[in-house]
């Protein structure tokens, strides 16, 4: 493979800004950064970008009914047109109902079905999911669409009078992970004058000195900080004295505690985004609404039930998208495998009840506390098709995966080398036709 | 196919009464009497489209001996478009120009002129090849029967069928082998990860 230069990496870098990558890169504090990626943005591209914030920003998002998605026809005659998975159904239905669900199984199966022709390739760049419902995906995206989610966290934080102003030396935003293994690296955003963005791991091990993880993010005083509640929980734990504007929760659940602690920590707003690799942000959960108030107009959220049908808003059942801003990926009818209700709150479409990927921690024999995504990671190589794990109050761990038998001595070794080589662990047939598998669980309180 | 056309009759019958003139020799150099470039621009035109003379000099140039029969069969396909119901329809951003240049092409490796006129089965096949390239389908046929007949009678079908399948694996194989690509692996800058 052909490593990248950083002419690739950075097409628009000025000197500001690669003097910010150095000192980012240099600073007497900074980790191990791991990896190296950047924004990959042309001078075209900027504008683009710069255009669709703008167009985001005056957008409105309307009541999630067909007949108001003045786009869809449209959209749905190009799928049909470009898109092998769709072109092999045949024309495009009338109704958008009559269009069958697609699921992560779909995407996981082949998802070069799902780009289309005119999808450009020499461009292509892929997000790999964490796996949490089951099925580890690989993502089909462009430069120009991972730059776009600026757009709709800019709507977000809008709604808590939030508005970015980070700038060249300055930097905008620092995304934590706190995994045993995390990309990481160092870049600048154009749209935003080559304000730094910095991605990194809380993990001790990445670090020189434990401290030094503190001692960097204030040296940083990023404008946005960025992470799930697992990475949040850490940091909290530095006890870093940062000022934040705002905090942008993605990937799990964000419980009411912590969202509290966060705010009076770091005194400003913390955005709970659900926001998917499959479709990017679509909706940022707002106090006053008590729901996820959807975010981008180019899409129709569906809520259906476990045959595909529509349900009245209001009423619970599984989120399904159509539309975004991925042209590389254009999702029709996509079951998102999370759950919730859609109303009109105050005039704005909004999820209620959203019931995502709830974070999961194990307890290992040593009484060391693991992320549910070090299990996702430790198992991904295995590319099993399907699995749960639970661990009981006694710290006993029992598996249900597809292919138990094919699999069990190199999943057993691989669990009791992490959990320690006394854990008690049964390992059993997943029964599949169960319905929606929720792959972690845990009896003993963390 | 998304779209309903007309009968397949009305088509199946004008292309029996061809003309005479439409089975003349295309005019290739000093061979040939009917100038295919004036006829395919004159049908264009008649249709609301206005061809580029660069489009149209692909039916004047070539040799007898390898496009004489593709240029026979873009003569005749002119004829079939003539027909009224085409001119009821707005054909301007339909692929016109494509059928009477490639359709003539394919068509042509698997029948002759006279056959495709002489022969109930070819015909039926010009016909229902015609409408499904302007992505017609037959009056009162689905969209399934049109496909699955159209297959069973043109080999040039089959042909394109088989091609298109083609076409797309090793579209999704440059697709995988993109995404594969250590740049696509490194990524792009996105403010949250999900």
């Amino acid at each position: 493979m052909t490593e990248p230069t950083d002419a690739e990496r950075y097409p628009t870098l000025t000197e500001s800004g690669r003097r910010l990558l150095e000192r980012l890169r240099e600073h007497p504090h900074a980790p191990l950064f791991r990896n190296q990626s950047g924004n990959r943005l042309t001078r075209e591209d900027v504008e683009t970008v710069r255009a669709f914030e703008q167009e985001i920003a005056a957008a409105v998002v309307p009541e999630q009914r067909e007949e108001l998605a003045s786009w869809l026809r449209e959209f749905l005659q190009r799928c049909y047109r470009d898109v092998p998975f769709y072109r092999a159904l045949g024309g495009v239905p009338r109704r958008l109902g009559d269009v069958p669900c697609v699921s992560r199984a779909d995407l996981g199966h082949d998802v070069a079905r799902f780009v289309p022709d005119s999808a450009p390739l020499e461009r292509l760049i892929n997000f790999r999911t964490s796996g949490t419902t089951g099925h580890p995906l690989l993502i089909a995206s462009h430069p120009l669409v991972a730059a776009s989610y600026l757009a709709f966290h800019r709507r977000a934080l809008g709604r808590f009078g939030v508005t970015l102003q980070a700038s060249s030396g300055e930097v905008g935003v620092v995304l934590l992970g706190y995994q045993r293994k995390c990309f990481t690296y160092v870049s600048v955003t154009p749209t935003q004058n080559e304000a730094g963005l910095v991605k990194l791991n809380l993990y001790p091990e990445d670090w020189r000195h434990p401290d030094d993880r503190r001692k960097y993010l204030e040296g940083l005083a990023p404008e946005v900080l960025a992470g799930d509640p697992i990475s949040f929980a850490a940091l909290l734990e530095l006890g870093a004295s940062l000022r934040p504007r705002a905090l942008l929760s993605t990937s799990m659940t964000l419980r009411p505690a912590l969202r509290q602690q966060l705010e009076t920590t770091f005194g400003c707003p913390v955005v709970d985004l659900y926001s998917l690799n499959e479709a990017g942000p679509v909706a940022a959960f707002d106090p006053a609404l008590d729901g996820h108030v959807l975010l981008q107009p180019r899409m129709l959220v569906e809520i259906v039930d476990d045959a595909g049908r529509a349900l009245p808003p209001g009423e619970r059942g599984e989120i399904t998208l159509t539309g975004g801003f991925n042209f590389c990926l254009p999702l029709v009818r996509y079951r998102t495998g999370d759950y919730a209700a859609l109303e009109l709150r105050r005039g704005e479409p909004t999820l209620v009840g959203l019931e995502g990927r709830a974070p999961v921690r194990f307890r290992t024999q040593a009484g060391e506390w693991l992320n549910n995504i070090e299990i996702t990671h430790l198992l991904a190589p295995l590319g099993l098709e399907q699995y749960r794990l639970h661990q009981a109050p006694s710290g006993a761990l029992s598996l249900s995966v597809v292919g138990a038998a094919q699999h069990e001595a190199e999943l057993r070794a691989k669990l009791l080398e992490l959990f320690g080589a006394e854990q008690v662990l049964s390992i059993t047939e997943l029964d599949t036709a169960a319905g929606k598998v929720l792959q972690y669980s845990s009896e003993l309180a963390s | 196919m998304e779209r309903e056309g007309c009968e397949l009759s009305r088509l199946m019958r004008r292309i029996a009464e061809t003309p005479p003139e439409f089975l003349e020799e295309p005019r290739l150099g000093p061979q040939g009497t009917v100038a295919v470039s004036a006829v395919v621009g004159d049908l264009c035109r008649w249709h609301g489209i206005q061809p580029e003379s660069a489009a149209l000099d692909a039916f004047a140039i070539g040799t007898p001996k390898s496009d004489r029969k593709r240029l026979r069969v873009s003569l005749l396909l002119a004829w079939v478009l003539a027909e009224d119901w085409f001119r009821s329809v707005d054909l301007r951003q339909l692929p016109v120009l494509g059928l009477l240049l490639h359709g003539a092409s394919e068509l042509c490796e698997y029948a002759t002129v006279e056959k495709l006129v002489a022969d109930a089965e070819r015909r039926e096949e010009l016909a229902r090849f015609c409408l499904a390239r302007l992505g017609f389908r037959p009056q009162g046929e689905t969209r399934a029967q049109a496909e699955d007949r159209l297959t069973s009678l043109s080999a040039a079908e089959r042909a394109r069928v088989l091609r298109a399948s083609r076409d797309a694996e090793a579209r999704a194989r440059a697709v995988r082998e993109a995404l594969a690509r250590k740049a696509a692996e490194e990524s792009a800058d996105k403010y949250t990860r999900e």
